[in-house]
């Protein structure tokens, strides 16, 4: 991967854009206030609406973007980003994998009917069923996880400014989980998606005493069969394993029903 | 016929996205309009039929900066839908996890999103060359309240420790110790916070509506009573009454359900100035004396004081984790431990009710016979607040439009009001 495209004094112009979300990776980036001015001053960051007024600029090199895709507004927001920046950063699983948002995808229109009442207000937009950010658009770097950790935020954008040919795990997470040493929740009877979840927070929750929710998304190496078989075998419903999925991965098209 | 328009779209420095329409005819304000322009994200929906362990999860991500106050009212609705009451210390800890969440909001509130206006600026980053000083302690206290909340939940957003009936894991004694310190070396900041925005200079006005906040006898409660208290109009209700007592509805040019009191049909203001107003006389005695010297004293209805009335809880809730801190490294400090106590599985509805940062927070959750949820409702602090903004902002325009105020004048002090409410729009649109 090349670095990111710059202006004319060799500092990438960045942009922060966000679409539904809870704002929190946008926060965890602002998190992380020690190194804040470091990471910043690197770059030359044209538009950010949660810290500043500056509006958003015709020209730019890298969007980062936060939040789902949930109205064809946004979607046409991801086209014109997509048009202008040499990279777009997919930041948090709601951009990443449609994340929490994406649980409402089945059934979509009829479950705004239920909020709302008849149809929904015309503030809302028009809405269309939560998707991630890559069924839009092209995305050249994923920051994982709900909510992202800043620091790896900070290492996808030394990769975007410096280049780099690091690869990310697609391991899944019980391999991370294991030098923990803290057990598996199996073996207690208890579901985890680390079975299935891709690798990369160091296993964090487990780490806490909460089995992994799957925030991560799907690993590309996740044997969703066999992780049913381990939990028939531990007592675990396996039915609640597939429910469990739906959290992060409803709309994640590995787990599309076959045929 | 002088007409003046005035439209600011999304709002910035703001959580999620909001447009201000006013509009001014020969000296009258015609229209002014609050437009919460987010997409709907259908919570409510979103959690019926899932099991109950799973709800506090999926509801914290309503809203990144106060994903505690979610996870805690979750909690509380769901312990009282089952029947489970939690220890002593387990309460204690969630007590500390909510002002972890009012340390992070009220710190980038104030110094983030609403400073800037008053130093002439269009964000923070400039004030790192200006005053280094005021900058690294204002990023200083959002960085205790992260830390905060990782020690406590396991990570600044979105916790993952607090369960249904009490705590998956916990620090030991030592931190708990090293945390009570670190609250006492910032709280010298937050009193000079609560001068610094004492002098900033705001715009005279009165809000008209009501004020809601959580109240309990002889104490400044944020997460353990059940008690809601209409401040002016002076009337107490129970949580599990909050439908009959708030009513919810829909305008076309908001996502956001407004709300108003059922029994006198105003609007309301639920925020640190309701909490202030409603439980004055219960701050830490370094808060009071820093309220007071800064003239804010009930009644106090300037929607503008909200941000002098965040500072002062930023003084609180310092004494009050620096105590519960230190309470906490006993062995004998609080009853009980915090690992999590059974939840026998049963049909119930209960609502869990909390002030969140941002002001009063309520989630109602039924339970079917496995544990899964059959129906949920939300109300947001903003959701609540929106209307009595659109109210104020419309005292603000005529005051503004009456003293011959330019249409910049007019627009950076509607900016400013919005951001007095330290509004969460993704929040308000659940």
């Amino acid at each position: 991967m090349m670095g990111a495209m710059t202006d004319e004094r060799g500092t990438a112009r960045v942009v922060v854009v966000g679409l539904a979300s809870c704002f929190g990776c946008q926060l965890q980036v602002t998190n992380m206030e020690r190194h804040l001015l470091d990471v910043l001053g690197q770059v030359d960051l044209r538009y950010w609406q949660l810290t500043s007024s500056d509006p958003m600029p015709e020209e730019f090199d890298v969007a980062v973007v936060e939040g789902a895709v949930t109205t064809d507004e946004a979607a046409e927001t991801l086209r014109a980003v997509r048009a202008t920046a040499s990279t777009v950063i997919a930041i948090g699983a709601c951009a990443v994998t449609g994340g929490i948002p994406g649980m409402a995808a089945p059934g979509f229109d009829e479950r705004a009917d239920a909020v709302y009442g008849e149809r929904a207000p015309e503030a809302c937009g028009a809405l269309r069923a939560p998707a991630p950010v890559s069924s839009v658009i092209a995305v050249d770097h994923e920051v994982r996880c709900c909510p992202i950790d800043p620091l790896d935020f900070v290492d996808t954008l030394q990769r975007v400014l410096r280049g780099s040919n690091k690869a990310l795990p697609t391991a899944t997470l019980c391999g991370e989980c294991k030098r923990n040493e803290r057990g598996c929740f199996f073996g207690r009877e208890r579901l985890c998606l680390g079975l299935v979840t891709r690798a990369g927070c160091g296993a964090r929750c487990p780490d806490l005493g909460r089995p992994c929710n799957g925030c991560a998304g799907l690993s590309p190496d996740a044997n969703v069969a066999s992780a049913r078989r381990v939990a028939a075998r531990s007592n675990v419903d396996p039915a609640r394993l597939d429910e469990a999925l739906g959290l992060f991965n409803t709309v994640d098209p590995a787990l599309a029903p076959e045929g | 016929m002088a007409r003046t328009s005035i439209s600011i779209d999304h709002v910035a420095r703001i959580e999620g996205h909001g447009n201000i329409r006013l509009a001014i005819e020969d000296g009258q304000v015609t229209t002014c309009a609050v437009e919460v322009v987010e997409p709907a994200r259908l919570f409510e929906s979103m959690v019926v039929g899932r099991p109950f362990e799973e709800i506090p999860y999926i509801a914290s991500r309503i809203c990144g900066i106060c994903s505690s106050s979610h996870v805690v009212t979750d909690l509380r609705a769901i312990e009282a839908a089952l029947g489970v009451t939690v220890t002593d210390r387990t309460a204690a800890l969630r007590e500390l996890l909510v002002y972890g969440s009012f340390l992070q909001n009220h710190a980038t509130h104030l110094f983030v999103f609403s400073a800037p206006d008053f130093l002439g600026h269009r964000s923070v980053f400039p004030l790192a060359d200006e005053n280094p000083a005021l900058f690294d302690r204002a990023l200083g206290m959002k960085a205790l309240g992260n830390e905060l909340c990782t020690a406590v939940g396991g990570r600044s957003v979105h916790p993952i420790t607090a369960v249904v009936g009490g705590f998956t894991h916990e620090i030991d004694a030592s931190e708990y110790r090293r945390l009570a310190d670190a609250m006492d070396v910032m709280a010298d900041f937050a009193v000079e916070a609560v001068d610094l925005f004492d002098g900033f200079e705001v715009p005279a006005i009165e809000t008209a509506g009501d004020m809601l906040a959580m109240v309990a006898p002889g104490r400044y409660p944020v997460c353990d009573s059940d008690t809601a208290r209409f401040v002016r109009a002076g009337y107490d209700f129970d949580c599990a009454d909050v439908e009959d007592e708030v009513e919810e509805y829909p305008v076309g040019h908001s996502a956001a359900f407004l709300a108003r009191a059922r029994r006198t049909g105003s609007p309301y203001l639920t925020a640190a100035l309701a909490r202030v107003n409603a439980s004055w006389a219960n701050l830490s005695q370094r808060a009071r004396y820093a309220a007071a010297k800064a003239g804010l004293r009930p009644p106090e209805l300037n929607p503008f004081m909200n941000n002098l009335a965040q500072a002062v809880e930023l003084v609180d809730v310092l004494d009050r984790c620096a105590a519960l801190c230190r309470r906490l490294a006993e062995p004998d400090g609080f009853a009980g431990d915090s690992r999590p106590v059974a939840a026998e599985v049963r049909a119930g509805e209960g609502v869990g009710f909390t002030e969140a940062p941002r002001g009063a927070l309520f989630h109602r959750l039924a339970l079917d016979g496995e544990g899964r949820v059959t129906a949920a409702n939300i109300l947001t602090p903003t959701a609540q607040n929106v209307a009595n903004l659109e109210a104020d902002l419309r005292v603000l325009a005529e005051k503004l439009v009456g003293e011959g105020r330019s249409e910049a004048a007019i627009r950076l002090e509607a900016e400013k009001l919005v951001r007095a409410y330290d509004p969460c729009l993704s929040c308000s649109v659940h």
